[in-house]
């Protein structure tokens, strides 16, 4: 069995205020795909992701990644810390 | 910002302070029929919610199949140890009820998995269509043996046990390989689809 593809979509629904069942509306998908795919128990296709990616108006690879993610207050504040 | 308002729910309406009376004649503004107005108060939990845990759905999985074991049994053994006791025609109605039990409460289910696990692919995204061909193929593979050992199986019991008692088991097997050929996709993707996942709250309803 493929090992599980990180994603932050709960952390990005949780930013923009939005249900699951706002999220699988308007992505075409079942409620329950939406839950899935954050609990990770479910790798979505190529298409999806890019349909995932291109709702939250983000790159594949800030929305997916195959190793785990820092936390984003991390990498914000690395990145203030840098500029 | 009209049309954002029109499209509010009842919850939404009272998060913003408006009292049941105002929200009913809000309703009757939107031209809602009554039957609208009576969802939109009391909404039907929705049907993801009653898929159930994976843990029910195995234990209903046991039940059903175990339940129609326990009556197969019953019937080849009376008719083994009690000769003439159970004839073939007491015996097509005990299965052909057992049958109808099962595959009642693996097609009547108000569930996605019930509904969706025959129909085509319209309406079902990616992970649903992956899991029902994933269903279907395994359920193939699975009633393929079964069948290949049930041909013979019957052949042998009615050549072993000429007489009503080879009938009701070579009934008994037949009904059997029925009752698989009808539920087994819906039985293996009940058993296989994980737990659900709950309503978040920010749920609008």
């Amino acid at each position: 069995m493929a090992p599980p593809i990180q994603n932050r979509i709960a952390v990005l629904r949780a930013e923009r205020g939005l249900s699951r069942q706002q999220l699988s509306d308007a992505l075409g998908i079942n409620y329950q795909t939406v839950g899935y795919l954050e609990r990770g128990e479910y790798n979505p296709s190529l298409e999806l992701a890019f349909r995932i990616a291109e709702y939250f108006g983000l790159p594949l690879e800030a929305v997916f990644s195959r190793h785990p993610f820092a936390p984003m207050s991390d990498q914000l504040y690395r990145k203030e810390e840098s500029a | 910002m009209i049309d954002d308002f029109d499209k509010l729910s009842v919850t939404e309406l009272r998060q913003r302070g408006m009292t049941s009376d105002k929200i009913l004649a809000e309703q009757k503004r939107r031209g809602m029929s009554k039957q609208q107005i009576n969802d939109a108060w009391y909404p039907k939990p929705p049907t993801y919610n009653r898929i159930g845990s994976r843990g029910f759905r195995r234990r209903l999985v046991l039940a059903t199949y175990g339940g129609w074991c326990l009556i197969a049994a019953i019937v080849v053994l009376s008719s083994m140890t009690i000769p003439g006791s159970i004839t073939p025609a007491l015996v097509f109605p005990i299965l052909f009820i057992a049958n109808g039990v099962v595959m009642g409460v693996w097609f009547f289910r108000k569930t996605y998995i019930s509904r969706e696990t025959l129909s085509s692919d319209a309406g079902l995204d990616e992970r649903l269509v992956q899991n029902r061909n994933h269903a279907f193929r395994r359920a193939f593979q699975i009633f393929t043996l079964l069948v290949l050992l049930a041909w013979p199986a019957s052949l042998a019991v009615m050549a072993a046990q000429p007489g009503e008692q080879g009938y009701n088991n070579a009934f008994v097997i037949y009904f059997a390989v029925g009752l698989l050929a009808a539920t087994l996709p819906t039985a293996l993707w009940a058993w296989r689809e994980p737990d659900p996942v709950e309503p978040d709250p920010v749920d609008p309803n």
